[in-house]
Protein backbone atom coordinates (compact mmCIF):
# COMPACT_ATOMS: atom_id res chain seq x y z
CA UNK A 1 0.00 0.00 0.00
CA UNK A 2 1.77 3.12 -1.14
CA UNK A 3 0.45 6.64 -1.74
CA UNK A 4 -2.61 6.03 0.44
CA UNK A 5 -4.80 8.81 1.77
CA UNK A 6 -4.78 8.86 5.56
CA UNK A 7 -7.34 11.57 6.20
CA UNK A 8 -10.15 9.13 7.06
CA UNK A 9 -8.12 7.06 9.50
CA UNK A 10 -8.61 7.72 13.19
CA UNK A 11 -5.53 7.18 15.33
CA UNK A 12 -5.19 6.96 19.10
CA UNK A 13 -1.80 7.68 20.67
CA UNK A 14 -1.34 6.25 24.17
CA UNK A 15 1.83 7.68 25.70
CA UNK A 16 2.56 9.25 29.07
CA UNK A 17 5.41 11.44 27.86
CA UNK A 18 4.15 14.72 26.40
CA UNK A 19 7.20 15.10 24.15
CA UNK A 20 6.73 11.70 22.54
CA UNK A 21 3.04 12.39 22.06
CA UNK A 22 3.92 15.68 20.39
CA UNK A 23 6.47 13.95 18.17
CA UNK A 24 4.08 11.19 17.04
CA UNK A 25 1.17 13.60 16.57
CA UNK A 26 3.36 15.95 14.51
CA UNK A 27 4.45 13.14 12.20
CA UNK A 28 0.89 11.87 11.76
CA UNK A 29 -0.59 15.30 11.15
CA UNK A 30 2.13 16.26 8.69
CA UNK A 31 1.63 13.15 6.55
CA UNK A 32 -2.14 13.66 6.50
CA UNK A 33 -3.81 11.88 9.43
CA UNK A 34 -6.48 14.36 10.42
CA UNK A 35 -8.13 12.60 13.34
CA UNK A 36 -5.64 11.95 16.11
CA UNK A 37 -6.60 11.57 19.76
CA UNK A 38 -4.31 11.14 22.75
CA UNK A 39 -4.36 9.32 26.08
CA UNK A 40 -1.78 9.29 28.84
CA UNK A 41 -2.18 5.70 29.99
CA UNK A 42 -4.27 2.57 29.52
CA UNK A 43 -7.14 3.74 31.67
CA UNK A 44 -7.45 7.01 29.78
CA UNK A 45 -7.16 5.09 26.49
CA UNK A 46 -10.28 3.11 27.36
CA UNK A 47 -12.12 6.33 28.16
CA UNK A 48 -11.14 7.84 24.80
CA UNK A 49 -12.02 4.65 22.92
CA UNK A 50 -15.54 4.73 24.34
CA UNK A 51 -16.31 7.80 22.23
CA UNK A 52 -13.63 7.74 19.50
CA UNK A 53 -13.74 5.04 16.86
CA UNK A 54 -10.01 4.43 16.43
CA UNK A 55 -8.79 2.49 13.41
CA UNK A 56 -5.26 2.27 14.75
CA UNK A 57 -3.65 2.63 18.18
CA UNK A 58 -0.02 3.52 18.82
CA UNK A 59 0.73 2.51 22.39
CA UNK A 60 3.85 3.06 24.48
CA UNK A 61 4.96 0.16 26.63
CA UNK A 62 6.24 1.81 29.77
CA UNK A 63 3.83 4.38 31.18
CA UNK A 64 3.03 5.78 34.58
CA UNK A 65 -0.42 4.47 35.43
CA UNK A 66 -1.66 1.50 33.43
CA UNK A 67 1.17 0.39 31.16
CA UNK A 68 1.06 -0.54 27.49
CA UNK A 69 1.03 -4.31 27.90
CA UNK A 70 -1.95 -4.17 30.24
CA UNK A 71 -3.70 -1.70 27.94
CA UNK A 72 -3.28 -4.05 24.94
CA UNK A 73 -4.36 -7.04 26.99
CA UNK A 74 -7.54 -5.20 28.00
CA UNK A 75 -8.29 -4.08 24.44
CA UNK A 76 -7.92 -7.66 23.23
CA UNK A 77 -9.74 -9.49 25.98
CA UNK A 78 -11.96 -7.27 28.16
CA UNK A 79 -15.67 -7.91 27.85
CA UNK A 80 -16.27 -4.17 27.49
CA UNK A 81 -13.47 -3.60 24.94
CA UNK A 82 -14.73 -1.24 22.21
CA UNK A 83 -12.77 -3.10 19.52
CA UNK A 84 -10.91 -6.34 20.20
CA UNK A 85 -9.51 -6.34 16.67
CA UNK A 86 -8.04 -2.82 16.83
CA UNK A 87 -4.71 -2.74 14.97
CA UNK A 88 -2.01 -1.89 17.53
CA UNK A 89 1.58 -0.73 17.20
CA UNK A 90 3.61 -0.88 20.41
CA UNK A 91 6.31 1.78 20.60
CA UNK A 92 9.08 1.34 23.12
CA UNK A 93 12.68 2.00 23.97
CA UNK A 94 12.92 -1.62 25.13
CA UNK A 95 13.86 -3.49 21.98
CA UNK A 96 15.21 -6.75 23.36
CA UNK A 97 13.84 -9.83 21.63
CA UNK A 98 12.32 -11.18 24.87
CA UNK A 99 10.34 -7.97 25.25
CA UNK A 100 9.20 -8.01 21.64
CA UNK A 101 7.93 -11.53 22.34
CA UNK A 102 6.05 -10.31 25.43
CA UNK A 103 4.39 -7.64 23.27
CA UNK A 104 3.42 -10.22 20.64
CA UNK A 105 2.04 -12.45 23.40
CA UNK A 106 -0.50 -9.81 24.45
CA UNK A 107 -1.57 -9.35 20.83
CA UNK A 108 0.17 -6.34 19.28
CA UNK A 109 0.31 -6.18 15.48
CA UNK A 110 3.72 -4.54 15.30
CA UNK A 111 6.54 -3.46 17.58
CA UNK A 112 8.51 -0.26 16.94
CA UNK A 113 11.70 0.69 18.76
CA UNK A 114 12.53 4.24 19.83
CA UNK A 115 13.96 6.54 18.68
CA UNK A 116 11.39 6.76 15.94
CA UNK A 117 11.49 8.72 12.69
CA UNK A 118 8.72 9.64 10.27
CA UNK A 119 10.01 6.90 8.01
CA UNK A 120 10.10 4.16 10.67
CA UNK A 121 6.66 5.11 12.02
CA UNK A 122 5.07 5.19 8.57
CA UNK A 123 6.73 1.93 7.62
CA UNK A 124 5.22 0.32 10.72
CA UNK A 125 1.78 1.81 9.97
CA UNK A 126 1.84 0.56 6.38
CA UNK A 127 2.89 -2.89 7.57
CA UNK A 128 -0.08 -2.94 9.99
CA UNK A 129 -2.47 -1.80 7.25
CA UNK A 130 -1.23 -4.62 5.05
CA UNK A 131 -1.41 -7.11 7.89
CA UNK A 132 -4.09 -9.58 6.86
CA UNK A 133 -3.40 -12.14 9.55
CA UNK A 134 -6.25 -14.07 11.10
CA UNK A 135 -6.91 -13.67 14.79
CA UNK A 136 -6.37 -16.60 17.10
CA UNK A 137 -8.69 -17.15 20.03
CA UNK A 138 -7.59 -19.83 22.47
CA UNK A 139 -7.32 -20.33 26.22
CA UNK A 140 -4.19 -18.23 26.69
CA UNK A 141 -4.18 -15.86 23.74
CA UNK A 142 -6.40 -13.56 21.72
CA UNK A 143 -4.79 -11.57 18.96
CA UNK A 144 -3.21 -11.69 15.51
CA UNK A 145 -1.73 -15.03 14.53
CA UNK A 146 1.80 -14.88 15.92
CA UNK A 147 3.13 -16.67 12.85
CA UNK A 148 3.81 -13.76 10.46
CA UNK A 149 3.54 -15.81 7.29
CA UNK A 150 -0.01 -16.67 6.30
CA UNK A 151 0.55 -19.62 4.01
CA UNK A 152 -2.42 -21.84 3.49
CA UNK A 153 -1.86 -25.21 5.12
CA UNK A 154 -2.92 -28.00 2.83
CA UNK A 155 -2.27 -30.92 5.16
CA UNK A 156 -4.44 -32.45 7.84
CA UNK A 157 -5.38 -30.00 10.66
CA UNK A 158 -4.06 -31.61 13.83
CA UNK A 159 -4.44 -28.70 16.26
CA UNK A 160 -7.09 -29.65 18.75
CA UNK A 161 -10.51 -28.13 18.24
CA UNK A 162 -9.54 -25.66 15.49
CA UNK A 163 -12.50 -23.86 13.98
CA UNK A 164 -12.74 -20.97 11.48
CA UNK A 165 -14.94 -17.95 12.14
CA UNK A 166 -15.49 -14.47 10.83
CA UNK A 167 -15.01 -11.65 13.35
CA UNK B 1 -10.54 -15.78 25.19
CA UNK B 2 -11.66 -19.37 24.90
CA UNK B 3 -11.65 -21.09 28.26
CA UNK B 4 -10.97 -24.62 27.02
CA UNK B 5 -8.65 -26.30 24.50
CA UNK B 6 -10.56 -24.92 21.53
CA UNK B 7 -8.60 -22.80 19.05
CA UNK B 8 -10.75 -20.46 16.98
CA UNK B 9 -9.24 -18.89 13.88
CA UNK B 10 -11.12 -15.65 13.22
CA UNK B 11 -11.09 -13.47 10.15
CA UNK B 12 -11.02 -9.96 11.71
CA UNK B 13 -13.39 -7.32 10.31
CA UNK B 14 -11.60 -5.23 7.68
CA UNK B 15 -12.43 -1.75 8.93
CA UNK B 16 -9.46 -0.08 7.28
CA UNK B 17 -10.11 -0.84 3.61
CA UNK B 18 -13.17 1.38 3.52
CA UNK B 19 -11.29 4.22 5.26
CA UNK B 20 -8.14 4.16 3.19
CA UNK B 21 -8.25 5.59 -0.29
CA UNK B 22 -5.43 5.44 -2.78
CA UNK B 23 -3.51 8.47 -3.99
CA UNK B 24 -5.10 11.87 -4.56
CA UNK B 25 -4.32 15.16 -2.88
CA UNK B 26 -2.84 14.63 0.57
CA UNK B 27 -1.68 11.09 -0.17
CA UNK B 28 1.00 9.67 2.10
CA UNK B 29 3.92 9.28 -0.27
CA UNK B 30 7.66 9.66 -0.02
CA UNK B 31 7.34 13.45 -0.34
CA UNK B 32 4.92 13.56 2.63
CA UNK B 33 7.30 11.47 4.73
CA UNK B 34 10.21 13.71 3.80
CA UNK B 35 8.08 16.71 4.74
CA UNK B 36 7.44 15.14 8.14
CA UNK B 37 11.17 14.43 8.60
CA UNK B 38 11.85 18.06 7.85
CA UNK B 39 9.18 19.27 10.32
CA UNK B 40 10.77 17.06 13.00
CA UNK B 41 14.22 18.44 12.17
CA UNK B 42 12.81 21.93 12.65
CA UNK B 43 11.63 20.91 16.11
CA UNK B 44 15.25 20.59 17.30
CA UNK B 45 14.87 23.82 19.30
CA UNK B 46 11.85 22.37 21.09
CA UNK B 47 13.85 19.23 21.74
CA UNK B 48 16.66 21.26 23.29
CA UNK B 49 14.16 22.82 25.71
CA UNK B 50 12.71 19.41 26.56
CA UNK B 51 16.09 17.79 27.05
CA UNK B 52 17.19 20.63 29.34
CA UNK B 53 14.22 19.70 31.53
CA UNK B 54 15.26 16.04 31.37
CA UNK B 55 18.82 16.95 32.35
CA UNK B 56 17.47 18.76 35.41
CA UNK B 57 15.23 15.78 36.20
CA UNK B 58 18.04 13.23 35.93
CA UNK B 59 20.39 15.40 38.01
CA UNK B 60 17.70 15.70 40.69
CA UNK B 61 17.07 11.96 40.65
CA UNK B 62 20.81 11.38 41.04
CA UNK B 63 20.91 13.87 43.92
CA UNK B 64 18.10 11.95 45.62
CA UNK B 65 19.93 8.69 45.01
CA UNK B 66 23.01 10.05 46.75
CA UNK B 67 20.95 11.32 49.70
CA UNK B 68 18.90 8.11 50.07
CA UNK B 69 21.31 5.25 49.63
CA UNK B 70 19.01 3.01 51.70
CA UNK B 71 16.40 3.44 48.95
CA UNK B 72 18.84 2.95 46.09
CA UNK B 73 16.55 0.73 44.02
CA UNK B 74 13.78 3.33 43.98
CA UNK B 75 16.07 6.20 42.97
CA UNK B 76 18.07 4.13 40.50
CA UNK B 77 14.75 3.47 38.81
CA UNK B 78 14.05 7.21 38.66
CA UNK B 79 17.44 7.84 37.03
CA UNK B 80 16.75 4.92 34.68
CA UNK B 81 13.35 6.26 33.60
CA UNK B 82 14.71 9.68 32.65
CA UNK B 83 17.71 8.13 30.86
CA UNK B 84 15.30 5.87 29.02
CA UNK B 85 13.22 8.81 27.83
CA UNK B 86 16.37 10.62 26.74
CA UNK B 87 17.50 7.54 24.84
CA UNK B 88 14.16 7.39 23.04
CA UNK B 89 14.07 11.05 22.07
CA UNK B 90 17.64 11.96 21.13
CA UNK B 91 17.85 10.14 17.80
CA UNK B 92 14.41 11.32 16.70
CA UNK B 93 15.66 14.92 16.79
CA UNK B 94 19.12 14.31 15.39
CA UNK B 95 20.93 13.95 18.73
CA UNK B 96 22.16 10.40 18.24
CA UNK B 97 24.81 10.73 20.96
CA UNK B 98 22.05 11.27 23.52
CA UNK B 99 20.45 8.02 22.41
CA UNK B 100 23.79 6.20 22.73
CA UNK B 101 24.53 7.70 26.17
CA UNK B 102 20.95 7.14 27.41
CA UNK B 103 21.06 3.55 26.24
CA UNK B 104 24.47 2.88 27.83
CA UNK B 105 23.36 4.44 31.11
CA UNK B 106 20.19 2.33 31.13
CA UNK B 107 22.25 -0.81 30.45
CA UNK B 108 24.58 0.16 33.33
CA UNK B 109 21.74 0.67 35.81
CA UNK B 110 19.56 -2.22 34.65
CA UNK B 111 19.28 -4.98 37.23
CA UNK B 112 21.01 -3.02 40.01
CA UNK B 113 19.23 -3.08 43.35
CA UNK B 114 21.86 -1.08 45.21
CA UNK B 115 24.25 1.67 44.21
CA UNK B 116 27.91 1.48 45.22
CA UNK B 117 30.18 4.53 45.36
CA UNK B 118 31.60 3.45 42.00
CA UNK B 119 28.11 3.15 40.52
CA UNK B 120 27.30 6.67 41.69
CA UNK B 121 30.52 7.95 40.15
CA UNK B 122 29.75 6.27 36.81
CA UNK B 123 26.21 7.69 36.75
CA UNK B 124 27.66 11.15 37.50
CA UNK B 125 29.98 10.74 34.52
CA UNK B 126 27.14 9.83 32.17
CA UNK B 127 25.04 12.76 33.34
CA UNK B 128 27.87 15.25 32.94
CA UNK B 129 28.68 13.82 29.50
CA UNK B 130 25.06 14.26 28.43
CA UNK B 131 25.18 17.84 29.72
CA UNK B 132 28.27 18.47 27.58
CA UNK B 133 26.65 16.98 24.46
CA UNK B 134 23.66 19.30 24.84
CA UNK B 135 25.54 22.42 25.89
CA UNK B 136 27.90 22.03 22.93
CA UNK B 137 24.97 21.16 20.62
CA UNK B 138 26.70 17.98 19.46
CA UNK B 139 24.05 16.78 17.05
CA UNK B 140 24.34 13.66 14.90
CA UNK B 141 27.32 11.55 15.91
CA UNK B 142 29.07 14.70 17.09
CA UNK B 143 31.90 14.26 14.57
CA UNK B 144 35.46 13.77 15.90
CA UNK B 145 34.55 15.59 19.14
CA UNK B 146 31.62 13.22 19.66
CA UNK B 147 33.85 10.24 19.12
CA UNK B 148 36.33 11.69 21.60
CA UNK B 149 33.57 12.17 24.19
CA UNK B 150 32.38 8.55 23.84
CA UNK B 151 35.83 6.96 23.88
CA UNK B 152 36.93 9.22 26.76
CA UNK B 153 33.86 8.24 28.78
CA UNK B 154 34.32 4.54 28.04
CA UNK B 155 37.97 4.73 29.16
CA UNK B 156 37.12 6.49 32.45
CA UNK B 157 34.23 4.12 33.18
CA UNK B 158 36.50 1.12 32.48
CA UNK B 159 39.15 2.53 34.79
CA UNK B 160 36.91 3.23 37.77
CA UNK B 161 34.93 0.01 37.47
CA UNK B 162 37.98 -2.23 37.10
Amino acid sequence: MSDFNASGINVLIVEDNLHFRTLIRTILKTVGFENVEEARDGVEAFEVLSSFEAHLAIIDWKMDGQDGLECVRRIRTDEDSPNKYLPIIMVTGYTEESLAKAARDVGVNDFLGKPISAKSLMSSIVSVFEDKRDFIDCAHYFGPDRRRSQQEFKGEERRKGVSKKTG
Amino acid sequence: MSDDDTVNVIKPPDTLSSKVSKGGPGAVDLAAIERAESVIANMADDYLDWVEDDLVKIANAQKELKANRDKSEEYLDKVFQVAHDMKGQGGSFGYDLMTILGNDLCRFIEGKKTASDVDIEVIDLYISTMQIVISKRMSGDGGPAGNEVLTGLAAVVAKITS
